[in-house]
């Protein structure tokens, strides 16, 4: 590998002849990011290009009010640790804390669900349900852990070639046949039988008591457009649970800083092995010629030059509108075209002028370190928020999984008049097929549903909010470029998942045209702040590369 | 002293008899018991009303296997099926483009896609697109219901070796194709079909087809790998299309039994079993309710696999993990049935008269989100309010079934949750009032319908499980979502027809391939046991 020898800040075609990079990385995401730092690690000369003013694509801290708010992933506890090994990411910055209270999840009869990091605390806390609850909990908490290392051995890795000879005989005899063995008989017939399961049979496996059938049912649904009675949603509750310490309850991990520190943590390494990373550059096409990419086209008119080009956005988007639809070709199109996109999230952020009481909590705010749950009483409960979504309408009582990060990391707060906090809250079921306009009047419609919803369990929350902002579906297409307002850039239901990430015979990073390639949540092992797409991508970037030196 | 067979079978609907021919063709001394009169189980024709002949439950036919039909010579016994033409899908009033519209497909495909292009032009291209591509999907996935199913968490790789070929067979399909074949065993019935067309009663009406029998809506993600099985039937070549058989559904039952017997196969009806014998690990027979006791070499059940484990097995046989799994085991019955015997025809004001479109299908499924919404009322215990209804006159293609003049029409409707929420109290209360929604739905359409009844059976999913055995009243023996399908079917590691207690199989629709009126369950499991005999004989 030669040096880097254009100058940063040189436009590539000014350099005549040749490439100035390596690699272009499209999209300064969690994702994005860690390609990028992979492949300068690696000795690529990578730039990394970002639409927006600021590093961390659905995972950054924004201003709100004088404060700092999660804009809209609020944890990131599913952080892959090899990733954070790999990259130094804490002597590059970043700090994570974890509070000892994973969920805490208010019911209407004035008790709570609240589940620890420590399973015996959880065990001790869910005795108030039943003793025969706690002792389920504890197994759940087991099985889902075993169950989830299978798909961890899963997530690690690109998915095999389905084009390659004897692909069938691969899949039941080698890597997986090993990964899947080691799972022993018993969890090897269970993980066949529930990863198609609803997450409302899965969890009733385990629970009689509707509340913890719906905490723990949660983590299977949450991002997406499935409620907890669609098969698949299993599936999602376990990939939570992978390559981490989730198990049962889910991880509840904040970085100091809010989430923009993971990903200006990655852009630190990322920078340090030499990548550079453009701001406020916008990419309006991926450049080909002979079907292969040249590099990118920005909205200044600028144009950077890269026989490879790594993809941080999500892969509709990527394949219907950056590249040239004759180098895609018709039937790929339509594929593309079809990738599900049901965003179903709204993001509504409050800054507090103080801490607000739930009684349920007693005096005790420790409890609300976690996540909190609300609107997670039943199954039937939550499915009945789900319906009206299906036909294009708000749900009348949300499920809200809301956080007060302040609560543990004061510097968000740094600065404001004491006793401020900012709470974060993820409002599910709020359907992206509303048009936007439509979104516009509703917005504070949403914003207000959110806090009378809080306030079911938090009374008089509304007179302590300073200042709110609400993220619709499709502010989430609009400002972060997300299609379809969904932060995991495709749904993570069974149509989409592994081998066929984001679709079949293309889940190996590389996508259908020479050099262009997929690293963020659209590709497998899908979305959350893993790292793992951006690195596996890389993986492969390099093994290109590689092959292209020989 | 008790009588001695090679092979006792339990339970003389299709799988059961099915079995049974196959035993006896193999030279095995066998014997047929059935709880009732009548031979059929869900496959069974009976006078409700006097002068009306029913297909009580079941009613039509098109995935009975063409190997069966060939191996049995089952047209020799009587088999006889009468094509039925098309599916009407009635509009109201404002509805379509025409307003008070309607959707019609016929066998004819000319006219269904001139009948297509008058509601969309691209519906239309899309359509034969759509067709050619689900007849090589269900080319390439038929010899699934060939296959025995595996258990993968075994060491010895052989009894994979099937699915081996099948994912090599896969390898070699273009990928577009390998990519919608992914996207039917994954995706909604709704959203697959979205892929393709825009027009709504057209996605309304074949996604009705992917939620027949399921407690599934057709939103829910699965349920696109039942719009297969449509065209699994037609490929075969034996029917090309739905049928009813003449003299009802009970007479693909009886045509079955003929052969059996003609095979040297004995069947006694009103002979209700008790319990299975077991003695040490393995079955040596059963005991009749009336007391009497048969032995038997093998035992075979093809009642489902609730009745088979739990109610005829003694308590404390099985290992308790494996009772755990068979009470996992879903059935949800979610449908029911209203018969109806009439004077006139029906007559739906979109299309006055009783031309040729009474003569197939006639699908109550204006809109996608009228399917939906009848789901959404399920889920919560209630009967749907509007329910989706798959109407059959089959008097208009089998006369002899009522008095001259007179009608038969068959109402398969969905959703009936086999577990109604609280406050509407058990079915027994409920059956009336479901069976006026029902009509209620009907006169949407077709206003006469209220006038035109002489007799009427609803059959609630209680009712089914009462009278036909099938627990919770699931058509299919348990619930077809897709982590109850194949090596899953109905428990992990006993998906291969065997039980944990040897010489005693199942052979009913819980096994794979699930249920409907297919037989490849019966035949299959036959083949089993003969090949368990063959080893021992050999060895």
């Amino acid at each position: 590998m030669s040096g880097a020898t254009a100058a940063p800040g040189v436009p590539a075609n000014a350099v005549a002849g040749g490439s100035a990079y390596d690699a272009i990385v499209v999209g300064a995401g969690h994702n994005g990011l860690t390609a990028a730092a992979y492949l300068a690690r690696a000795g690529l000369r990578v730039a990394v290009v970002e639409a927006r003013g600021v590093v961390g694509g659905a995972a950054v801290t924004e201003e709100l009010g004088g404060v700092r708010v999660p804009a809209l992933a609020h944890t990131v506890g599913r952080l892959k640790p090899s990733v954070v090994r790999e990259l130094e990411l804490a002597k590059h910055g970043l700090s994570l804390v974890a509070p000892e209270v994973r969920v805490f999840a208010p019911q209407p009869d004035g008790r709570a669900v609240t589940l620890f990091a420590e399973l015996n605390r959880t065990w001790d806390a869910l005795r108030a349900y039943s003793a025969d609850e706690a002792t389920s909990y504890v197994e759940f908490d087991s099985r889902v852990r075993s169950l989830a290392g299978f798909l961890a051995d899963l997530a690690d890795e690109a998915p095999p070639d389905v084009r390659a000879p004897g692909f069938g005989d691969a899949l039941l005899g080698l890597r997986l046949g090993r990964a899947f063995r080691g799972l022993g008989k018993d969890d090897g017939r269970t993980i066949l039988r529930v990863l198609a399961m609803a997450v409302a049979d899965f969890t009733g496996e385990w629970f009689s008591a509707e509340p913890i059938r719906a905490v723990t049912a949660w983590r299977g649904v949450r991002y997406t457009a499935m409620g907890p009675w669609s098969a698949g949603s299993t599936a999602v509750l376990l990939a939570d649970a992978a390559g981490n310490d989730g198990g049962g309850s889910g991880e509840t991990v904040y970085a100091r800083g809010g989430p923009s520190a993971v990903a200006e943590a990655i852009a630190a390494a990322a920078r340090a092995a030499g990548a550079e990373i453009r701001l406020n550059a916008r990419v309006t096409e991926v450049t080909t010629r002979d079907g292969a990419v040249t590099g990118v086209a920005l909205a200044s008119g600028e144009e950077l030059r890269a026989p490879a080009v790594v993809s941080g956005v999500d892969p509709k988007r990527l394949l219907t509108t950056l590249v040239d639809p004759v180098v895609v070709g018709p039937s790929m199109r339509w594929r593309a075209g079809n990738i599900r996109t049901p965003g179903s999230v709204a993001k509504v952020n409050l800054v507090l002028d103080g801490l607000p009481s739930f009684p349920a909590a007693g005096d005790d705010p420790r409890l609300l370190r976690g996540r909190i749950l609300v609107g997670a009483s039943s199954i039937d409960d939550m499915e009945r928020s789900f319906d009206p979504s299906k036909y294009g309408l708000l749900p009348s009582s949300p499920v809200l999984e809301a956080t007060i990060p302040s609560l543990v990391d004061p510097s968000l707060v740094a600065g404001a008049k004491d006793g401020t906090h900012v709470m974060s809250v993820i409002a599910q079921w709020m359907p992206a097929r509303l048009p936007a306009d439509a979104w516009a009047e509703r917005r504070e419609q949403v914003g207000d549903l959110v806090v009378r919803t809080l306030e079911t369990v938090a009374p008089k929350l509304g007179k302590r909010v300073r200042a709110r902002q609400v993220l619709t579906p499709s502010d989430l297409e609009a400002e972060y470029g997300l299609t379809g307002g969904h932060p995991l850039h495709a749904e993570p239901a069974l149509d989409s998942f592994f081998l066929w990430r984001p679709l079949l015979g293309w889940a190996r990073y590389r996508m259908p045209v020479d050099g262009l390639y997929l690293a963020g949540s659209g590709a497998h092992p899908g979305g959350g702040v893993t790292g793992l797409p951006g690195r596996n991508a890389a993986r492969e970037v390099l093994a290109d590369a590689k092959r292209r030196r020989r | 002293m008790p009588q001695r067979y090679d092979a006792v079978i339990i339970g003389g609907g299709h799988n059961g008899l099915i079995s049974a021919a196959y035993l006896a063709r193999a030279g095995l001394r066998t014997l047929v018991l059935e709880r009732r009169h009548v031979l059929g189980g869900a496959a069974v024709t009976e006078e409700i009303v006097p002068g009306f002949r029913f297909s009580v439950a079941s009613y039509v036919v098109s995935l009975l296997r063409p190997e069966i039909i060939r191996d049995l010579e089952l047209p020799k016994h009587g088999l006889d099926i009468l094509p039925l033409d098309g599916t009407f899908t009635p509009l109201r009033e404002g509805e379509g483009p025409k307003g008070g519209d309607y959707l019609w497909r016929v066998n004819d495909h000319g006219r269904t896609i001139r009948e297509l292009r008058r509601w969309s032009k691209s519906d239309a291209e899309a359509y034969e697109e759509y067709g050619q591509l689900m007849v090589e999907m269900a080319r390439f996935i038929k010899p699934i219901l060939g296959i025995v199913p595996g258990d993968p968490t075994e060491n010895d790789p052989r009894p994979m070796l099937p699915l081996a070929s099948l994912a090599r067979r896969f390898g070699q399909l273009p990928e577009r194709q390998q990519a919608v074949f992914v996207q039917l065993m994954t995706m909604s019935a709704k959203d697959f079909l979205d892929q393709w067309f825009e027009t709504d009663p057209l996605k309304a009406t074949m996604s009705a087809s992917g939620i027949i029998g399921t407690y599934q809506g057709i939103r829910s993600p699965g349920t696109a790998y039942v719009l297969l099985h449509h065209y699994m039937g037609e490929i075969d070549g034996a029917f090309r299309a739905w049928g009813i058989p003449k003299g009802g559904t009970g007479g693909v039952s009886y045509a079955i039994a003929r052969a059996a017997q003609a095979q040297g196969a004995q069947i006694r009806t009103e002979a209700p079993v008790a319990r299975i014998k077991v003695s040490g690990d393995r079955a040596t027979g059963v005991v009749l309710a009336s007391g009497e006791e048969i032995e038997a070499g093998v035992v075979l059940s093809s009642a489902d696999a609730k009745v088979t484990f739990l109610d005829l097995l003694e308590a404390g046989t099985l290992d308790p993990t494996f009772e755990q799994e068979v009470r996992r085991f879903k059935f949800r019955g979610s449908s029911g049935k209203v018969n109806l015997a009439v004077d006139r025809l029906p007559d739906f004001s979109c299309l006055p008269g009783f031309g040729e479109h009474l003569r197939g299908a006639i699908s109550f499924s204006p809109t996608t989100r009228e399917m939906e919404q009848a789901y959404d009322d399920a889920k919560y215990g209630h009967f749907s309010s509007r329910p989706y209804i798959d109407m059959i006159i089959p008097t208009l293609v089998d006369p002899q079934m009522a008095p001259p003049g007179k009608h038969v029409i068959s109402c398969f409707v969905q959703y009936a949750p086999y577990k109604l929420a609280p406050e509407l109290g058990t079915w027994d209360d409920q059956r009336e009032a479901f069976g006026d929604a029902v009509i209620n739905r009907i006169a949407e359409f077709a206003p006469n319908i209220r006038d035109i009844i002489v007799g009427r059976q609803v059959l609630t999913p209680l009712d089914i499980e009462r009278t036909i055995g099938l627990t919770e009243g699931n058509i299919f023996q348990g619930e077809l979502s897709l982590e109850q399908l194949f090596f899953n079917r109905p428990v992990p590691g006993y998906a291969r027809f065997r039980t944990p207690i040897r010489n005693l199989y199942l052979s009913g629709s819980s096994t794979h391939p699930g249920g409907g009126l297919m037989g490849a369950n019966g035949r299959l499991a036959a083949l089993e046991v003969l090949k368990a005999r063959g080893g021992r004989r050999a060895a």
